[in-house]
Parts: structure tokens; C-alpha cells; sequence
């Protein structure tokens, strides 16, 4: 039995458009499991981001009830939704934003300081984590403008694992990144993933989707389908057919 | 082409109207910056000009003299030498003698007590004199009584119908103020004599009755004015020879231009100060946000460049902006300062005593126009010149770098400093502009906070230090006596255990000739050691000796006499040589004084009339002490001065005035950081809207930014706070020389009060935090989820 991380009940988000009432995501009912690797997939305009930052914190919904375990964060505000966020919570964008004005490294340490307050820990784990995804001492006291995409990027990841959040949310990770840096990040999370790093990720891309394990799809605010690729290895050709059969039957 | 010119100028006002629009706040800041500087600009424009002017017309309107002595005397054959001597001098235009008696006299007034050497007149012949006229300000239908100067008038002191007592020569009068009137050269006590218009009746009333000295009054106009001073001590050089047991008093015209208008002075120095120092604030402020302006819009010229604006056209959008708003903002700080100068006429004429009617004048208000407009043009212009630099398709594809990546400050692993307060610092490195900005401006608060913690501290708490610098010598009481009856009063005073201290301390309209300069005001004593005010001399020391004497520093400087150096000094046919020991500070004869030792003045001539200054025991009943003092020594005794009250009431006017500039320069001072501050806060949230959002995403609270954006502007607060208080400190007496300068000081030797100053400089920084903070909410206004989908 799988332990239940997130869960959502009636789960709406709309937005006010020229006047007009938006509807983007429309009663959803989920949940989100620890040490899973769900992928929200979905068509442009389909609420992937919105459901994501509304599960993250990062926005609040309209309607309906987000719980994080026994805590109901959709009643915080948003200096409670700050505090959850920063310690449950990781982040990795599809910009990046690592802060121009500050090294690789204290990109990283503002993160982290906010919850460890034992800096000599906190630089122990940051080297860790910089070693694992593979960034020398050198570059992580470059500037964020003085490295190259994929560095930057999983830079963002250690930023975002530094906390050991319970869970990582990443929208669209790739997004910005060209097909070899955007492999590295992908092998990355799945690396982390597989150490038992719960990951909730946003894309509309198949390649980066079939790293899920568990596959959401998405369509004009529902949850249209669900596909577990759990049972499949990661390389695995079955894997790949299971997702596009299940996203031709979604109509993507 | 012209009118395709004017198009294309029209597009630039078209940007600049854009501009203001998106930034409101920041227009509002930066037109209060300038209202305010233009505000203080033209009241000291407006104060400094016609205000000052409005003594000449005075004088010009009454036909005053330039030379007005008042001779202590006398009969006949006096009147008749003095009328020869004044009409045979051709330098001599016109002169009028009149009838009158002189003596020391004093009453009520601020609280306190008035003590002045008086000229008591009969009103109707004041009023119809050729030469120093006399104007009613103020009639009532009282026919009966006293008409006194108009500054008794105000700030509710006297009121036609009240009653007056009026001591004089031990004797008390009392009549019923019948009005006021106007006078340009006698019309205050601030004025060396000061006269007092009796109608018909009282006037023989008094010739009968009182013992005062029968005395003429003359006014007298001179060719060069400035030569007046020279002809005034010729004249009383003259007198002292034919009569040398006459004693002559007067002043001038150079003397008296400058007394009356003491707080004017002040009052439009501190004006002008603030009013520059504001303005360098605005335009620090402004030159900052130019600088920021074309770092945000880097890509937004670009675009605008490469669709066809050139340089020229982007740099006049940021003119029109800047100095069309400063042009308005100016505009209306020097209408809103007529709202404000009538309350500050109100105040000066209780000192000035002279009447002023607010008019409309516009010099001050060209001036401070086209002065601001054109600060504010240059700076904007120097500044935005980096716009012709930006390369358009440069701009367009990288902006502009924000960041140096010369060295990465405040390494988050290695300082001890909490996580908020770290980044704060990083904040703090990166911003080099922002830094001057908060130097400049607490540069320049520091000063004005010292500035009025010592004006607080030597006005309000005590005004013994102000008086020790400007009046001189001071006591608890002081009695003037016949030389007779000396020896009684020392006597006196030696047996009364309230005494402390008593010392001769006599200057009542003593003038000794300096040979080949000027006649000096004489104060002498017995003994240098018992003078209460330790700092009367500021270089050299005290005369010991029969042949020294210590003169005036501003008159030693304007003279380029030296301590040390021998000069001749006259008393009617008497000279002698003395050696300066030392140089003194008063301005009561605006630094033509001298103090000599009573040995020293009597190789001259003897002492005329003896006063002595006596120090009480805390406690004591000052004016019972002189009630028993007149009640022993009787009619001997020509005036009995409470000197306390005295300072009290003279005093009061001064208090009030400062208290009206401490409360208006710290009310302005909060303005000026609540909106550097604004402005400060403003563009570093503009500047960090990306990074900040990307810290609340990353689970930093509204609070932790707010505290962050606050304390990064902190260190330079701080520190500059700290040298500015420090150096302010320093500076203040040589600044306040500067100040007061003009009515004869050379060293100013006011007390700073260090404790109020780290107060002040402490409340400064605390409250600046508190406005940072405040400034900061806007933090609030950022949200994660705008800078992610906002990209």
C-alpha cells in the first residue's frame, strides 16, 4: 500500500480573464504517492502548471482542499504556504531562476540555510549533491551567467534537493534546455528518484515523461486518464508503447 | 525639417508623459524633494532680499539718522556747541536735536524683564522731527499715557489700554499704553538705546518729577553712509573734548541695519542651507533613478532606438520629464511658501520690530525657477548621456549586465551573519548607487540633526552658552550706582551671605577712541578672575595689567591687530598705550568692544558710573535682593537689573524662533527619508523583483524580504549616520561661525550636546529602519507565481 503524500478534493482554479471567468482546473480529485515519479502531461493551456503550483504551494486554489498528510495547506496563507514550501517542498523550473547576483554555490546555501541551520552540515550535503550531478568546486563558484544551461540547471536541482524535500516538483525541467543537457537533467531526477526522492513533474514532452512511473493526463481542468508504468524498467520498449497507447487513447 | 523636428520632439514629451505615468510614486517623491527645496529657497530669497530691504525703506520713510547720539547733560551751552559742531561739518546733510531725558529703565515683558538704556520723548515732537520722524503703528483713544515700540505689540505682550510700570533710576512709573510706534533707530531693544514716547501731559509730569538725566536726542544724516561709523566717533571724540564730563551714547546706522535683523539672519542661513542641502538630495536621488531608468529600459531604448528615436530625443524625454515635474514641484513650493512666510513675519518682527507687509516679488521666484529647473537639467542631462552609448541591437538582445562578476560577496558558507541578514549584505555590496544615495542623504540629515540638537540644546534647555557667546558677560543681578556710594554697596555686599561673588562689571556707555580707528564700547572691571562667562575671550587671555586691554576679535581681524600688539586708546584729551592680551567675543557693538581693568581705564579718565554684577546663592529671591538693595542705597542707585529675567524674556523670542525652526527642520528631515527612502526601496524592489520572487518560491516569508530589502540599506545608513553625527560635530561651531559671522562672531563656542547628538543620530537610524520596512511591504505585492508565469 502505497503512503499518500498529497491528496486533492474538488480542486478548482479559475482565473479572471478580460472580464471573463477562466476555469482552468475543474473539481480534481488526486492524490500523490511518496517515492513515486508522477508526470503531469497534458496539451498547452490543459492547467499542468497551474495543477502543479497549486499542489506546491506556490499558488492557492479557488475551491476545493489540498492536504500535504494530515496538514491542509490550502487554508495557509502565504507566509504559511512559505514556510511548507520550504520545508517539504523543492523546485526545479523550466527558466531555472538561480539568482544572477549570487555564485552557484550560495544560490544553493540561501535555499538551504533557510531550514539547516548547521552550516557545516549544509556544505557536506551541498557537495554531495554537487558531485552528484556532476558539477565541479569550480564551476559552483561561477556566477549563474558564467555556466552553461545544463549546469545551471542541475545546479537548480541541487538547489531544490538541498532541503531533502518530500517531494520535488519540476515544470518542465527540459523545457530550456537542448536534447543532450536535457538527457542529463532527466538522468538526474530519475537517479534521485530511484534513491526514494518523490518527484511530481510537469511536461508535454514523451521522452522526458516515460522517467514516470506514474503518468496523469490532463485535459480542460480534469484529469482525463492515469497510466502506472510502474511495473515496467525504465529502458524498457514495453514502457514506451504502454505510454503512447495510453496518451493516443487521451487524444494527444 | 523644422516641422518634422517638432514632431519628433513631440514623441519625446509623448515618452516622458509615459514615463511619469508608470512611475507616480516616484514623481510624487521627487516633486516633494523639490517643493520643499524650492519652498526654503524662496523664503530665504524672500527673506535675504526685500525682507532686508524693508529696513532701508524704514529708515529712508522716517528720514532717520545714520548717526543718533544722545548726550547726557546739560544746559544750554551745550546744545548750542553741539549745533555748531553738526552744521559746520560738510560730510553733514541734516540733523535734528530734541529734548528729551535718558536713563536705564526696565518692565515687564515675555514672561521676563526688560532692562535697556531709554530715551524718553514727548510723542508729538517725535512725530513731527525732519530728521529721525517717528510713526504710530498703533493709536488707541487713550489720550494719556505711553506709546512704546511696536514689538512690545506683539506675540501678545502689551495692548493699547494696559497699564505699564516702568522702573527707572529706582523710581517706578506707571502709565497706560496709548499705542505703538515705529522707529527705525531707536525702535528696539536691540538697538544699544531705545526710545519711549510720552504724550504731552506725562512728559512735563516727568520733567518735574523724575531725576532722570535731562538729555538731547540728536539724529543725524550723513553724506556716505559708510561712513557713518567714523563720523559718529569724531563727533563723540569732539563732545569728550570740549565736554569731557558728558557722557554720549549712540549708534548708527552700519550697527543697527545689522542688530535688528539678528534672526533674520538666522533664520534665511538655515533656510538657504536646507534648502541646498534638500536639493542635493533630489538631485542625487534623481541622477540615481536616471541610472536606473536606462538599466530597466535597457532593451525598451533599444527597441525605441532601432525603430528610429535617436539619442537627442530620448535624452530630452528624460529632461522633459524630470524638469517639467521639478519646474511644477517648484513651482508650487514657492506658492506654498507665501501661505508660510506671513506666520514667519509674525515671528520676526517680534525680534526686527520693524513692520513688513508680505508682497509678491518676483526675483526670489525667477530665481528659484530657473536655478532648480536648470540643477535639475544638467544633472538629468549629464546623467542620461549614457543613452547615447546603447547600441540597439546590443541593448535588444542582452539588456544590460545587472550584475559585476568582479567578486562575489558575503559567501553565504563562510559568514557568520544570519541567512536574512547575508543576503541582505549581498544586496547591500551590489548596490553602489543606492549606497551614495543613503550616504548623501544622511550625510546631510546628520548635519541638520546636529545642527538642531545644539540650536535644542543652547536655546531651549539653556540659553547661558547662546548669551556667553553673543550678550558676554552675565550675573544674577547687577546694580548701577553713584560712584559715591561705592564703597557702602561693596560693603554691602561683602556682609549679605546670599552673595557669592560680586565684581565691578561697568559698561554703561563707555567709548574709548582706538587712535587711527574706531571708538570701541569699554566694559572694565576690577578683577578678570570673577567675570562668570570663562569663554568672553577666545584667544590670549584676560588683562591683568594697567597696560593691557583685550579687544574684540572680529574688530582685531577686520583691523589686522595681533595679541601682543601696543595701540593707542583716547578719552577726550587722555592717551595712552596698551597691550592687547587677549581677544574677546560680543556682539553687543558688533565686535567694536574692548574689556579693560578699572587701573587701565583710569590712566584715561575715572570710571564715570560703577555697576556690579553680583552671583547669588541658588535659591535666592533675585528681584527681593534688589528691592533691599534700593531700599538701603535709595535715590544713589540708578538701575537694578534681575539679569536672569532679563535673559528670560530677551531670550523667549530667540527660543521661540528656534523652537519653530527645530520643530520645522526635523518635521522636514522625516519627510526628505520617508520619501529617499521610498524612492530607495522602490527601485531596489524593481531591481530584485525576479530575485525576489524566486526566494518566495524557494519558501522565504513576506516578513524575511521585508527585513532583507530593509537592512540592505542599513550598513550605509549606519555608517554614514555615524560619520555624518561625528563629523557634524566637528563642524558645527565653524559652521555656525560662518552663521553668525555677520553680527560679529569670530569663534563660535556653543555647547555641543554629544549625548543628544548619538540620541538623535541613534533615533535617525532606528527610524529610518522603521520607514525601510515600511517601504518594503511591497515585497507583499510580489508573487512565485507572477515570476513564473510571468516568463
Amino acid at each position: 500500500m502505497k503512503e499518500i503524500l498529497l491528496k486533492t478534493e474538488s480542486l478548482s482554479k479559475s482565473f479572471s480573464s478580460g472580464g471573463a471567468l477562466q476555469h482552468v482546473l475543474k473539481n480534481v480529485d488526486m492524490e500523490i504517492y511518496r517515492g513515486d515519479f508522477t508526470v503531469i502531461m497534458g496539451a498547452s493551456g490543459a492547467g499542468k502548471s497551474t495543477l502543479l503550483y497549486a499542489l506546491s504551494g506556490m499558488d492557492t486554489p479557488s475551491l476545493g482542499k489540498i492536504t500535504f498528510g494530515d496538514q491542509v495547506i490550502s487554508d495557509l496563507n502565504s507566509d504559511g504556504l512559505a514556510v511548507f514550501r520550504r520545508e517539504h517542498c523543492g523546485f526545479v523550473f523550466q527558466q531555472i531562476y538561480l539568482i544572477d547576483s549570487m555564485s552557484v554555490f550560495d544560490n544553493v546555501m540561501a535555499a538551504g540555510l533557510l531550514v539547516n541551520k548547521d552550516k557545516s552540515a549544509l556544505v557536506i550535503r551541498a557537495g554531495e549533491l554537487f558531485a552528484a550531478v556532476d558539477i565541479p568546486e569550480k564551476t559552483q563558484r561561477k556566477f549563474p551567467a558564467q555556466i552553461s544551461g545544463g549546469e545551471a540547471q542541475r545546479a537548480g536541482i541541487v538547489r531544490a534537493l538541498i532541503n531533502s524535500p518530500e517531494i520535488l516538483f519540476a515544470d518542465e525541467p527540459t523545457g530550456a534546455l537542448n536534447s543532450k543537457t536535457g538527457l542529463e537533467v532527466l538522468n538526474t531526477l530519475t537517479e534521485f528518484n530511484k534513491q526514494g526522492q518523490s518527484v511530481v513533474m510537469v511536461t508535454h514532452d514523451m521522452r522526458s515523461a516515460r522517467r514516470g512511473n506514474r503518468i496523469l493526463y490532463l485535459k480542460d481542468g480534469f484529469i482525463l486518464g492515469e497510466c502506472d508504468l510502474g511495473k515496467y524498467r525504465p529502458n524498457d520498449r514495453e514502457r514506451h508503447g504502454k505510454l503512447s497507447e495510453f496518451l493516443a487513447k487521451m487524444g494527444w | 525639417m523644422r516641422g518634422n523636428k517638432s514632431v519628433n520632439y513631440n514623441k519625446s514629451i509623448l515618452l516622458a508623459r509615459a514615463n511619469i505615468r508608470r512611475g507616480k510614486g516616484q514623481t510624487a517623491a521627487i516633486v516633494m524633494l523639490v517643493l520643499l527645496s524650492s519652498l526654503m529657497m524662496n523664503l530665504w530669497l524672500m527673506l535675504s532680499t526685500d525682507y532686508r530691504k524693508n529696513f532701508d525703506r524704514c529708515h529712508d520713510r522716517l528720514n532717520d539718522g545714520h548717526i543718533n547720539l544722545a548726550a547726557y547733560v546739560t544746559g544750554e551751552d551745550f546744545k548750542e556747541f553741539f549745533t555748531a559742531a553738526l552744521e559746520k561739518r560738510p560730510d553733514i546733510t541734516e540733523f535734528t536735536i530734541s529734548d528729551g531725558f535718558c536713563a536705564p529703565f526696565s518692565f515687564k515683558y515675555n514672561g521676563g524683564e526688560i532692562t535697556h538704556l531709554g530715551v524718553l520723548l514727548e510723542k508729538e515732537d517725535a512725530l513731527s522731527r525732519k530728521a529721525g520722524k517717528f510713526e504710530i503703528t498703533e493709536d488707541s483713544d487713550y489720550k494719556s499715557g505711553i506709546y512704546l515700540p511696536m514689538l512690545y505689540g506683539t506675540r501678545n505682550n502689551y495692548a493699547a489700554g494696559d497699564r505699564i510700570k516702568i522702573t527707572l533710576l529706582g523710581e517706578e512709573f506707571e502709565y497706560t499704553v496709548c499705542g505703538f510706534f515705529n522707529s527705525a533707530m531707536i525702535g528696539s531693544h536691540n538697538c544699544g538705546m531705545m526710545a519711549l514716547l510720552l504724550t504731552e501731559d506725562k512728559f512735563e509730569e516727568f520733567s518735574s518729577e523724575s531725576c532722570a538725566l535731562k538729555s538731547v536726542y540728536a539724529s543725524v544724516r550723513v553724506k556716505d553712509i559708510s561712513k557713518s561709523e567714523s563720523v559718529s566717533a569724531e563727533l563723540k571724540d569732539a563732545i569728550s573734548k570740549e565736554f569731557p564730563d558728558v557722557v554720549v551714547t549712540g549708534n548708527n546706522y552700519e550697527m543697527i541695519a545689522v542688530s535688528r535683523y539678528v534672526s533674520q539672519m538666522i533664520c534665511s542661513g538655515i533656510l538657504s542651507a536646507m534648502a541646498f542641502l534638500v536639493l542635493l538630495i533630489g538631485v542625487v536621488i534623481i541622477v540615481s533613478n536616471i541610472a536606473n531608468y536606462i538599466r530597466e529600459n535597457m532593451r525598451n531604448l533599444g527597441a525605441l532606438k532601432a525603430v528610429g528615436y535617436m539619442s537627442g530625443q530620448l535624452v530630452f524625454a528624460l529632461l522633459a520629464q524630470f524638469a517639467g515635474i521639478s519646474l511644477i514641484a517648484a513651482l508650487i513650493g514657492t506658492a506654498v511658501s507665501y501661505c508660510i512666510f506671513p506666520e514667519i513675519n509674525s515671528m520676526m518682527i517680534a525680534q526686527t520690530g520693524i513692520p513688513y507687509a508680505v508682497k509678491f516679488q518676483l526675483v526670489p521666484i525667477l530665481f528659484t525657477l530657473i536655478f532648480i529647473s536648470g540643477v535639475v537639467s544638467a544633472s538629468v542631462y549629464f546623467s542620461a548621456k549614457k543613452i547615447k552609448k546603447i547600441e540597439p541591437i546590443t541593448a535588444m538582445r542582452q539588456g544590460i549586465a545587472t550584475h559585476s562578476f568582479k567578486k562575489n560577496h558575503v559567501e553565504l558558507e563562510k559568514t557568520h551573519l544570519p541567512v536574512n541578514a547575508a543576503l541582505a549584505m549581498k544586496t547591500t555590496f551590489g548596490g553602489l548607487k543606492q549606497n551614495i544615495t543613503v550616504c548623501v542623504t544622511m550625510l546631510v540629515i546628520s548635519l541638520i540633526l546636529v545642527f538642531s540638537a545644539t540650536s535644542f540644546r543652547n536655546t531651549i534647555i539653556d540659553i547661558k552658552p547662546m548669551i556667553e557667546m553673543i550678550a558676554g558677560e552675565h550675573a544674577d543681578s547687577a546694580i548701577n550706582i553713584n560712584p559715591n556710594r561705592e564703597e557702602e554697596l561693596i560693603e554691602k555686599l561683602r556682609e549679605d551671605g546670599r552673595v557669592e561673588k560680586f565684581y565691578l562689571f561697568t559698561n554703561n556707555n563707555m567709548e574709548v577712541q582706538h587712535v587711527g580707528g574706531l571708538s570701541l564700547a569699554v566694559s572694565v572691571t576690577d578683577d578678570c578672575s570673577k567675570l562668570n562667562n570663562r569663554s568672553l575671550i577666545i584667544e590670549g587671555r584676560f588683562p591683568r595689567y594697567e597696560n593691557e586691554f583685550a579687544v574684540a576679535a572680529k574688530y582685531a581681524k577686520d583691523n589686522g591687530i595681533r595679541v601682543g600688539d601696543e595701540i593707542a586708546l583716547r578719552i577726550g584729551n587722555s592717551e595712552e598705550k596698551y597691550i592687547i592680551s587677549g581677544f574677546l567675543q560680543c556682539t553687543n557693538n558688533l565686535g567694536k568692544d574692548c574689556l579693560m581693568i578699572r587701573e587701565g581705564y583710569e590712566k584715561l579718565s575715572p570710571v564715570p558710573n560703577v555697576t556690579y554684577y553680583i552671583n547669588l546663592e541658588e535659591g535666592t529671591d533675585i528681584d527681593g535682593f534688589n528691592g533691599e538693595l534700593s531700599d538701603r542705597l535709595g535715590s544713589d542707585v540708578n538701575s537694578l537689573q534681575n539679569i536672569r529675567l532679563i535673559i528670560e524674556s530677551v531670550g523667549g523670542v530667540y527660543v521661540l524662533l528656534m523652537t519653530f525652526l527645530v520643530i520645522a527642520i526635523v518635521i522636514i528631515s522625516c519627510i526628505v527619508i520617508v520619501f529617499v527612502m521610498y524612492l530607495l526601496i522602490r527601485t531596489v524592489l524593481n531591481g530584485k523583483k525576479r530575485d525576489y520572487g524566486i526566494l518566495k518560491a524557494l519558501g522565504y516569508t513576506t516578513r524575511q524580504l521585508v527585513t532583507q530589502t530593509a537592512l540592505s540599506v542599513m550598513p550605509s545608513v549606519t555608517l554614514s549616520a555615524a560619520v555624518g553625527i561625528f563629523v557634524s560635530i566637528q563642524l558645527i561651531n565653524p559652521l555656525m561661525t560662518v552663521f553668525l559671522s555677520g553680527v560679529g562672531i569670530v569663534k563660535s563656542i556653543l555647547t555641543v550636546p554629544v549625548d543628544i547628538c548619538i540620541a538623535a543620530g541613534i533615533i535617525l537610524v532606528a527610524f529610518t529602519f522603521a520607514v525601510a520596512c515600511l517601504m518594503s511591504l511591497r515585497v507583499k505585492k510580489i508573487s512565485p507565481i507572477e515570476l513564473i508565469s510571468g516568463e
